[in-house]
């Protein structure tokens, strides 16, 4: 079989596309194959739901503490800002005017725009500091929660803008107020997308790991937070406390353990807002 | 409540101007708290050359994966792609800093027969991965964006896949790529863990000016490592509220660069 | 896939991106429209994480009493150790231990954050004005801050320096093994960061001044850890580091002149004739409360300084 390659320019053009491309398609399995193949030894479920109280670098038996501890500082994160992300978006939906419209828009962009530990340094000034609440995990999920705001403003956005026009023309048609509208019609009608934008949002949450470093977290000695103003440990964090060693095999080991169950946590995370999105669609 | 956070904002920047009192220009080159030298250079070329470096590989990289996943790959093998893409993005950051410190460092010292890995071509190999995935996607749309009915034009007037490509595609989608440039420029630039672990975090101008296999200082990289330590209220606390401030400041100018360009769009 | 009207919505949906994780968002941006009702899942999910979080306030209730500790990073392992144990016989108290460096410890004591700091070095006289007296230095190992080289350099010859060598080496006079000795290599100078309880009592005896900047050095780190995992992975590399993180790719070296360089080892320690050393310190502030002072006590103790020992430190006289 004669193979007619047609090596013209175009080829070599395509061939250039390629050859610049191939990083990108490997680089995702490879890394992600790494981080699990490194992990296998130690991943198993006591790993994941064992629970010491580390003392010792790394030396615990499992990362049952850290795992609480980033979950619950996500979780606090997301309900604190949800409240906000609600209001914002209903009001720039519902009452805003344009040039509001437009300087809100700007408003979020810049808050996007600013790296996270900016706002960990700010949280250390104001939170740990002047408001005294301590390295805790209160000061961490109002750090968080400042950090998701954006993201999740814009996502409850982009659930309301996806209710029909005709709805909300209708129920005025009908005669009800704006409030009424919002309440009987949009929040129903948007609350699974807006859900799974809370989703999102907490997978977020869960990658960062510069905002809560000083303002949340400690290297041992808590299992189960007493209370909003205790300090807890984080998947991480901790991830971080092991990346400074390097010699112990069982170290890295569970390193990379730690890292695996934090990147599955976040897929997790993703999977179910894609879950519930494929309710919502019903 | 927006206004909240915007106060929030205006509070903490106004704290390090408050104590700055004593000292006169920040601009300097030495960077050495103990002899209340707070100079800013060194740590903003650094961050400079990361993002520049980063942006040197992922750019090239991540426009000519988006070109290949929206032109020349079938729609079945297009999802994989673009899902595997996604799932990239959302690895946290610490777990590429990992990746860079058990494999990249030693990688780099071994085939590049370098002192020591920790330099800020590691930082800008590492930044590059991470906004990899953010510059495909966003470049990817803005192909996407570019309508049909163009390709099947440049097809009647006998154009190439090459020229079809240079003069028509990218052009459109220009406007896109920049955003996205932009964009993953903002998140490179803010990018704290990685960072912190492989750049060496010496407060020093690389030797000549454009060695990037040197040890050098990013600001997020010695916010990083310095703010726990700084008595709050001391000067070293000041100067570190700064480079946070400066930080900021060159990440909402970016921030809004990207989206001004946006609308200005056809 | 549906294409934008306009590059705004784009660009607005696609913030959502750039951050979100998943290819679920990307389904905001697109127009599809939703038909039919759908149930408000939200408010049951919401209403459980209101109960849940409402236990975590009402904890606040009957907290456990806490002692947060926090500091230098070679203090870490003997205090973490040593709550660890504590706590078995103390199950109603919490210890939260965390590092930082000796400069976080001071830092946290003055701030009044934290019950007890951790210093591996003593006191300078602006934190002793500042401090003064509303706390206690109390010594809960002695410990001795090594040389340490790479395991090749070692084994290339160079086993002794004098502290006047050390000193050319950081601050950048001497730039390769050969000079000292050893093999044809450059030097990786590692300093380490300038708050640093290690790094203090290094810079006060090899280059005169507690605060004295290195020239010399290749590359900051920060932690005993970090400096560790950075000599062991090395050829060439040259450090401070306590004595409890030696090992064996990562060895001390003798310090001093000519034949009365001395190695960090138990017996020049404890005689005090090792040139580097030092005492671990815990910071307390003096109106602590018994659960504190119980705890210090326990360090102090036999058993406390056993486990000093143990992670490789020397107990204290």
């Amino acid at each position: 079989m004669r193979l007619r390659l047609p090596l013209d320019q175009n080829f070599f053009g395509k061939g250039l596309v390629v050859l610049l491309a191939v990083p990108a398609l490997l680089l995702p399995t490879l890394v992600l194959c790494y981080i699990f193949w490194q992990a296998a030894p130690v991943l198993s479920w006591g790993f994941v739901v064992g629970a010491t109280e580390s003392a010792g670098f790394g030396m615990a038996d499992g990362i049952f503490p850290q795992l609480l501890g980033s979950l619950l500082l996500a979780v606090m994160a997301c309900v604190i800002a949800a409240p906000f992300a609600l209001s914002t978006a209903l009001y720039y939906r519902a009452y805003a005017s344009h040039r509001q419209q437009r300087l809100l828009m700007v408003m979020f962009n810049m808050l996007q725009g600013v790296p996270p530990i900016v706002f960990g340094l700010c949280g250390l000034v104001v939170l740990v500091n002047l408001f005294s609440w301590g390295v805790s995990l209160l000061s961490g999920a109002v750090v968080l929660a400042i950090v998701v705001l954006p993201l999740l403003v814009l996502n409850t956005l982009a659930a309301l803008e996806r209710i029909p026009q005709q709805y909300s023309e209708a129920g005025a048609a009908l005669g009800l107020s704006t409030g009424a509208i919002i309440w009987r019609l949009w929040l129903p009608e948007s609350g699974i997308n807006i859900m799974t934008g809370l989703l999102l949002a907490m997978a977020r949450a869960l990658s960062e790991t510069a905002p809560i470093m000083f303002t949340a977290t400690v290297f041992s000695g808590v299992v189960w937070p007493d209370s909003i103003f205790s300090p807890v440990t984080t998947l991480q964090t901790h991830i971080f406390y092991l990346a400074q060693e390097g010699n112990d095999a069982q170290v890295t080991t569970i390193a990379w353990g730690s890292a695996a169950v934090l990147v599955l946590l976040v897929a997790a995370f993703g999977l179910l807002s894609r879950m519930l999105q494929k309710i919502g669609a019903h | 409540m927006t206004i909240v956070l915007v106060l929030g904002f205006l509070l903490y920047s106004s704290w390090p101007l408050i104590a700055q009192q004593g000292v006169a220009f920040i601009v300097g080159s030495e960077w050495y708290p103990f002899e209340s030298l707070f100079g800013m250079l060194p740590a903003l070329v650094g961050t400079l050359w990361a993002v520049a470096l980063a942006l040197m590989i992922a750019l090239p990289c991540g426009v000519a994966a988006a070109i290949l996943s929206a032109e020349l790959l079938p729609a079945r093998l297009r999802n994989p792609l673009r899902f595997s893409m996604e799932l990239m993005a959302g690895v946290p950051s610490v777990v590429y800093g990992l990746l860079g410190i058990w494999v990249l460092l030693p990688l780099l010292e071994s085939q590049l027969n370098l002192l020591t890995g920790r330099t800020l071509l590691a930082a800008g190999l590492l930044l590059a991965l991470m906004i990899l995935p953010t510059i495909m996607v966003l470049a990817e749309d803005a192909l996407r964006g570019v309508r049909q009915s163009q390709r099947e034009a440049a097809k009647n007037l006998g154009l190439g896949w090459n020229a079809t490509l240079c003069r028509v595609l990218l052009p459109q989608a220009w406007p896109g790529i920049r955003v996205a440039t932009l964009l993953a420029s903002g998140r490179a630039m803010g990018e704290t863990v990685a960072v912190m672990l492989v750049v060496g975090s010496i407060d020093r101008i690389p030797e000549p000016f454009y060695n990037f296999l040197q040890p050098a200082q990013t600001l997020t990289s010695r916010i990083g490592r310095e703010m726990a330590e700084a008595s709050v209220g001391s000067q070293h606390w000041a100067a570190l509220l700064f480079c946070g401030l400066l930080l900021a400041v060159i990440a909402i100018v970016v921030s809004l660069a990207a989206h001004r360009k946006a609308s200005v769009v056809v | 896939m549906p294409r934008y009207e306009n590059f705004d919505d784009a660009i607005n949906c696609k913030e959502a991106t750039t951050r979100a994780t998943t290819a679920r968002s990307t389904i905001f941006c697109h127009g599809e429209n939703l038909d039919g009702g759908t149930m408000f899942q939200g408010k049951r999910s919401v209403l459980s994480l209101a109960v849940f979080l409402l236990g975590i306030f009402s904890g606040s209730l009957h907290a456990a009493l806490m002692i947060k500790v926090v500091g230098s990073t070679t203090v870490l392992p003997v205090v973490a150790e040593a709550a660890k144990q504590y706590r078995l016989m103390h199950p109603e108290l919490r210890l939260t231990v965390s590092g930082g460096g000796s400069g976080v410890g001071v830092a946290s004591i003055e701030r009044g954050s934290v019950d007890i700091g951790m210093v591996s070095r003593p006191l300078s006289r602006f934190e002793i004005e500042r401090l003064g007296n509303t706390i206690e230095v109390i010594a809960v190992a002695r410990d001795a801050v090594a040389i340490a080289v790479s395991k090749a350099v070692f084994e290339s010859g160079v086993q002794r320096l004098s502290l006047a060598q050390i000193a050319a080496v950081y601050r950048g006079e001497i730039r390769n093994w050969r000079e000292l000795g050893g093999m044809d290599a450059a030097i990786l100078v590692i300093d380490k960061e300038a708050s640093r309880g290690t790094r203090h009592v290094f810079a006060s005896v090899v280059l005169g001044n507690a605060r004295a900047r290195a020239p010399g050095a290749t590359i900051i780190t920060g932690s005993n850890n970090e400096e560790q995992a950075v000599i062991s992975q090395s050829d060439q590399a040259i450090g401070m580091l306590s004595n409890a993180w030696l090992n064996d790719r990562v060895r001390a070296i003798a310090v001093g002149e000519g034949e009365a360089a001395l190695l960090p080892t138990a017996e020049n320690v404890a005689q005090g004739r090792y040139l580097i050393q030092r005492d671990l310190n815990i910071l307390v502030p003096k109106n602590s409360s018994a659960a504190v002072m119980d705890f210090v006590g326990f360090l102090r103790s036999e058993k406390g300084q056993s486990i000093a020992e143990m992670v490789g430190f020397h107990p204290v006289r």
